[in-house]
């Protein structure tokens, strides 16, 4: 059997936003030098390539999506599982039908939400190339998102070559004093220090 | 090329450089969100520069088919032609020449710079299904969906979704309600043949 030219990486999940209304969905897939993405509306597919040579940074960072869901979700899921269930069992007036009722609707916002914490703590990616910085709408969960990130970490690099950490570093200072130096970056780096030093030791 | 001190993907503050390259997502240090940077050597590498292609310095010297006064780098992939290094468009180690990447990209003959592709397979089982809600709109869209998959059988399919099995659900229904129509046509034909008579 020939080898399939894409590895599926995640599965399709919605684009955040308007978007969501409209139906598209993306999907990250793994091909031979390069990561695809996929935002497809399910009749036509929009193709980005981002090979690994050309990428230049992947970053993450939490979001609180899971816990705005939880709310959502919990409140209504509380109402119905804590308060409607005992009560149509304690009323002697509620048939079965009641129960099966108020079960169900339980039912809907438990299971969502208790699928939304298994998934983990939520999360945004974005990739970095010289060009664009594109958010990465598949890798939403951090678990899921480290397991990718370690599955093309080496092939990246693979692709790019090893820097060590110390190298990057020296590649880094060199011209971020410069940077540093502008009014805007002096401001950020000023309050970065200031927050840094504000903090209690422990 | 001064390279851009990283910066928080979520408050836009410059990391410290413990935050960097890290396996555990690490506070940021303006808006403690954790974050997980992951950087490359390709963030230190400069950008290509372009070339302008040499002149000629002989008369006899092969040019470049669009500049006839520069010098011959390469030759297209696709067509032949030869081209300086300005007009050398380089892809996964093939040189072409900037009309033969447009003709490619137009008409898929090079995959990888295709950006979009049509689903005809999806569009074909949409089309068969879902008119099914409202039966009357088969009789017009099972003849739709039998020139669908007819004329688009061979036609690309999803760049990872690459079975045809859509087409055939979709041909089989399209036929179901083909042969439906038939049936009913045919019932109607009869109790107006026997209530004439």
């Amino acid at each position: 059997m020939a080898e399939k030219e894409y590895q599926r990486l995640t599965r399709a999940k919605a684009r955040p936003g308007l978007a969501v209304a409209l139906l598209t969905r993306s999907s990250l897939w793994l091909g031979k030098d390069h990561l695809l993405v996929i935002d497809s509306n399910g009749f036509t597919e929009t193709y980005k390539r981002f090979y690994f040579r050309d990428i230049q940074a992947i970053t993450v960072h939490v979001t609180s999506r899971r816990a705005y869901w939880n709310w959502l979700l919990g409140i209504p899921a509380a109402v119905f599982a804590l308060g409607g269930i005992p009560y149509v069992l304690l009323n002697p007036s509620a048939g079965t039908g009641a129960i099966i009722t108020v079960s169900v609707i339980a039912a809907v916002f438990c299971l969502p939400l208790l699928v939304n914490n298994l998934f983990g703590p939520s999360c945004l990616s974005r990739i970095k190339t010289a060009v664009q910085t594109e958010d990465l709408p598949s890798l939403n969960r951090l678990r899921s998102t480290r397991t990718v990130l370690n599955r093309i970490r080496p092939l990246i690099t693979q692709a790019q070559g090893e820097i060590t950490a110390a190298e990057m570093l020296v590649l880094l200072r060199e011209p971020s004093e410069a940077l540093k130096s502008t009014p805007m970056g002096a401001a950020t780096q000023t309050a970065m220090n200031q927050e840094a030093s504000s903090e209690p030791q422990t | 090329m001064p390279v851009l001190w990283p910066q928080c993907s979520n408050c836009r503050a410059f990391l410290s450089e413990d935050e960097l390259n890290q396996s555990e997502p690490r506070p940021c240090p303006a808006c403690k969100t954790p974050i997980l940077v992951d950087f490359f050597p390709a963030y230190f590498r400069p950008p290509a520069v372009g070339q302008v292609g040499e002149r000629l310095v002989l008369e006899d010297e092969a040019s470049c088919f669009y500049h006839p006064e520069k010098r011959a780098a390469q030759h297209c992939a696709a067509c032949g032609r030869f081209l300086c290094s300005l007009c050398d468009c380089e892809l996964q180690s093939q040189h072409y020449c900037p009309n033969c990447l447009e003709t490619g990209r137009v008409k898929g003959r090079i995959r990888n710079l295709e950006n979009q592709r049509i689903r005809y397979d999806q569009v074909a089982l949409s089309l068969a299904i879902l008119p099914i809600i409202t039966v009357y709109f088969t009789l017009a869209t099972a003849p739709l969906v039998l020139y669908l998959v007819c004329r688009h059988w061979k036609s690309p399919l999803s760049l990872v979704h690459r079975s045809r099995w859509r087409f055939v659900v979709a041909a089989i229904i399209a036929l179901l309600q083909i042969a439906g129509w038939g049936v009913v046509m045919y019932f109607i034909v009869q109790s107006l043949r026997s209530a004439n008579g």
